[in-house]
């Protein structure tokens, strides 16, 4: 299929000079005229929007429309005559029998004439994903974030100078794209299943994506000249970044545009140790919120895979300290990137004393409370040059307790029922050690 | 029809062929098509009612009904004479075994037209409904596509043909076997609609220990079958909705999509079509004790009350004010000894909170209660 004649043909005929279902129509192949995408993360899923301009009848009209090669959901299949209001309207739309990835619009113009149409479809294939790259100060204290998102599209079709633009946000879908895709029929059969009506991907949709392969998106064009402004705003619970001008998306291919750049972020380098969720290992997180005050907060962060690197000194290397995947970051959220486990910062705690004690005991003489003493001391060390927060977490597996701290410096907050939380903040190659006597309540005792 | 591997032969008249013995051939006749209605208004086999008109010869007539390849149920199939200008009577009707035929006796007094009516129920064609919404710029008003799709794998092209969907639509369109056919038959604009945000407790993960883990609220829009929203004319029956939304510009981004079950008039039906990551919802058990306490003589506990506190923070993160409804169970036999927001309860086991939320605003709940009586 050539570049902008699309997948999709539109053929334009005049009902009155054919039989009823006659596939004699007078074929015109309309180019698009224009193109948008609106390419969604959260499902594999990009609505197309094109005009096109067709030159209408008076009267009825057939509209062909046909796909095939391609990952369209026809049941998505919508046509909207712009133009003349009220002079032309869609009667019926119809997948005719023995071909497949065939549509006919009948189509009633009142007075004829060239007529811009909007198609639209949903279709598969295409997608796109943010990629963060950070780089930390060597204090650690601040960093630079950089966004990027990578549009691909195995869709089967190429889209020239077309509209980009990408949501973020999570919708509901009933139906997988793809697989409306490649059912035989549009809407199934009656009463047949649903996985008797998937046809296999087609051979020659398969043999053009490799055809497609080294072809290069737009990714040349993009990083040479000015990077693309991109706008975001919010439509409703989703938010819509719009790119700059038109891109050509060949199919097969991707490509990377720049997204927001935040040089100066103020981060806090955080360390979590629970052992009922990551072992004995302390877990390394990136701590920084969404807002103004750290030079962010304009639109939410869409979720997606970040690199963390550090400079490491004056030599300008750097050095690459982890990566992780992160889930979306609204306005005045704070994010927590967890970075893996980390060998710098050590957390021992210490069970040092165990004692049990205030049983009660009923008419039968048989245990009914008692009181469980356990005493802790949990060594804290940050052997790294910066300093550090870390944050302990201690579940007690049980819901009525008492707790008292040994040692100053350390505070705790409840966190719910049977959890406290520790927070530590450590200067860079200190070591600290506090403790505390948990008093675990059972039985009787407990109420 | 030439493609077709079988052939339907519609309706063919014989004067008394090959029954009783020494009876002679009247008329052999194939009739046209006349006018035919496909009722689609309920789920199951397809009712067809299509009538012809029949040339009768004087005395006994036979008409031979074949439906080679179709999915016809034959129980179904019953021929009613109608402008029967000519007192003929229908005296009986045969089948040879294994054979998609059925062979109607009809005497008439002398000869003439009558119009004959036959009715079937089709298996292999069907109707489903889908829906497309378009909501306004505002999130206060919505446009509102319906379309009916009809599917006819049922062996048999319905020429000149009439598509009854119930509610009085009708569609004069043919359809074609193999043919997939979506008609609109529902338009309305700026209906009024109400933007809902919901968290069920009993639902959505609220996990004690991470309760950043969640996956967002699920959100949606109210409409209602009312004639006050435009609508209320019929049952809107079940189907597919696609919501698009205005997206400021001129165009539509696609919001999602949900099914909605069939809506009797004057009732609300709610469409969710995604899950709000700006209002978010932590929550988490602070305290539960076994109160009350009673054992029995070998010290086992029979029975005991509890003592349990729940806390959430809802926060909105958005710049717009929303409404939250959120929905908390607790089971058995409870009473509440404080909450720190008014609820209503909407069964014996289930509290339902209406949350305004201000534009970047917190609201805290704190639910102290008791369930009675555990065992």
């Amino acid at each position: 299929m050539k570049p902008g004649w699309i997948p999709v043909m539109v053929v334009c005929g005049l009902l009155a000079c054919v039989p009823s279902y006659g596939e004699t129509d007078l074929a015109v192949l309309p180019r698009r005229a224009s193109v948008r995408l609106t390419i969604y993360n959260s499902a594999d899923l990009t609505l197309v929007r094109e005009t096109r301009f067709l030159t209408l009848k008076k009267g009825a009209n057939r509209l062909r429309f046909s796909w095939e090669g391609t990952l369209i959901d026809p049941t998505s299949l919508d046509l909207r005559p712009g133009g003349r209001k009220g002079g032309t309207g869609v009667a019926s739309l119809s997948f005719p029998p023995r071909v497949n990835h065939q549509a006919v619009w009948n189509v009633r113009s009142a007075a004829g004439g060239r007529t811009p149409v909007e198609i639209s479809y949903l279709t598969s294939g295409l997608s796109w994903r943010a990629l963060y790259l950070v780089v930390l100060d060597p204090g650690e204290k601040r960093m630079a974030l950089r966004e990027f998102l990578r549009v691909a599209n195995m869709s089967g079709e190429d889209y020239e100078n077309a509209q980009v633009r990408v949501i973020v946000g999570r919708i509901n879908l009933i139906d997988r794209i793809v697989e409306l895709a490649r059912r035989a029929h549009p809407y199934g059969r009656p009463g047949g299943t649903f996985q008797e009506a998937v046809m296999r991907p087609e051979t020659a949709r398969a043999a053009k994506m490799e055809g497609a392969k080294g072809r290069l998106m737009m990714a040349d064009k993009v990083l040479s000249a000015r990077p693309k402004e991109i706008r975001k705003e919010g439509v409703s619970e989703y938010f819509l970044y719009s790119i700059e001008g038109e891109e050509t998306i060949l199919s097969g291919c991707s490509g990377l545009l720049p997204g927001f750049r935040a040089d100066d972020v103020p981060v806090v380098n955080l360390y979590r140790y629970e052992r009922e969720r990551y072992g004995d290992n302390v877990m390394r997180f990136l701590e920084f919120r969404n807002d103004a005050r750290h030079g962010l907060g304009k639109t939410p962060i869409p979720g997606g895979v970040l690199n963390v690197y550090r400079k490491t000194g004056d030599t300008g290397r750097l050095s690459h300290e982890g990566r992780c995947r992160f889930g979306y970051v609204p306005v005045d959220e704070k994010a927590v990137l967890g970075l893996g486990p980390a060998a710098d910062v050590i957390v021992r705690p210490k069970l040092t004393a165990c004692r049990t004690g205030g049983y009660l005991f009923d008419r039968h003489g048989n245990i009914s409370g008692w009181d469980e003493t356990r005493e802790y001391r949990i060594r804290v060390k940050n052997t790294r040059r910066v300093a550090v927060r870390v944050e302990i977490r201690r579940n007690f597996g049980a819901p009525s307790w008492d707790l008292k701290r040994t040692g100053k410096g350390v505070t705790y907050e409840k966190i719910d029922v049977d959890t406290v939380q520790f927070t530590l903040e450590l200067p860079p190659r200190t070591e600290k050690t506090f403790g505390y006597v948990l008093i675990l309540h059972h039985g009787k005792r407990a109420g | 029809m030439a493609w077709m591997p079988r052939v339907f032969i519609p309706l063919v008249i014989f004067g008394a062929l090959a029954v009783p013995a020494g009876a002679t051939v009247k008329l052999v006749a194939l009739p046209d098509r006349g006018k035919t209605v496909v009722r689609l208004d309920r789920p199951g086999p397809a009712l067809i009612e299509t009538e012809r008109d029949l040339a009768l010869q004087k005395g006994q007539n036979e008409v031979v009904f074949s439906w080679k390849g179709m999915r016809i149920e034959p129980d179904s199939i019953f021929l009613r004479l109608c402008r029967n200008t000519v007192n003929a009577v229908l005296t009986g009707a045969g089948s040879r075994e294994g054979e998609a035929a059925l062979t109607w006796r009809i005497y008439s007094k002398k000869a003439g037209f009558v119009t004959a009516r036959i009715t079937y129920l089709l298996r292999g064609i069907d109707r489903r409904v889908s829906y497309r919404a378009v909501i306004r710029k505002g999130e206060g008003r919505a446009d509102l596509e319906g379309y009916v799709v009809v599917r006819n794998f049922s062996g048999r092209d319905m020429e000149n043909a009439t598509l009854a969907l119930g509610e009085g639509r009708t569609f004069r369109q043919g359809i074609r076997h193999g043919e997939t056919l979506r008609l609109l038959f529902l338009e309305r604009k700026g209906i009024p609609v109400e933007k809902r945000w919901v968290f069920d407790a009993g639902i959505r993960p609220w996990v004690v220990k991470d309760p950043g883990t969640g996956k967002g609220i699920p959100f949606g829009y109210r409409f209602r079958n009312t004639a006050a929203s435009g609508l209320g004319a019929f049952v809107l029956p079940p189907g597919k909705v696609r919501v698009f939304q205005e997206d400021g510009h001129g165009g539509t981004v696609f919001a999602g999509e949900d099914r909605v079950e069939k809506v009797p008039v004057g009732e609300p039906f709610d469409i969710s079509i995604g899950n709000s990551r700006d209002v978010v919802v932590t929550q988490r058990k602070m305290r539960d004790k076994r109160i009350n306490v009673r054992r029995n003589r070998k010290n086992r506990i029979v029975l005991y009350d509890t003592d349990e506190v729940i806390t959430a923070a809802v926060r909105n993160f958005r710049d717009r004010p929303a409404r939250l409804t959120m929905i908390e169970h607790i089971p058995g036999q409870w009473d509440m000894a404080e909450c720190s927001m008014t609820y209503r309860r909407t069964d014996a086991h289930t509290l339902e909170f209406e949350i305004e939320l201000p534009a970047k605003g917190v609201r805290k709940l704190r639910l102290h209660y008791h369930r009675r009586n555990v065992r």
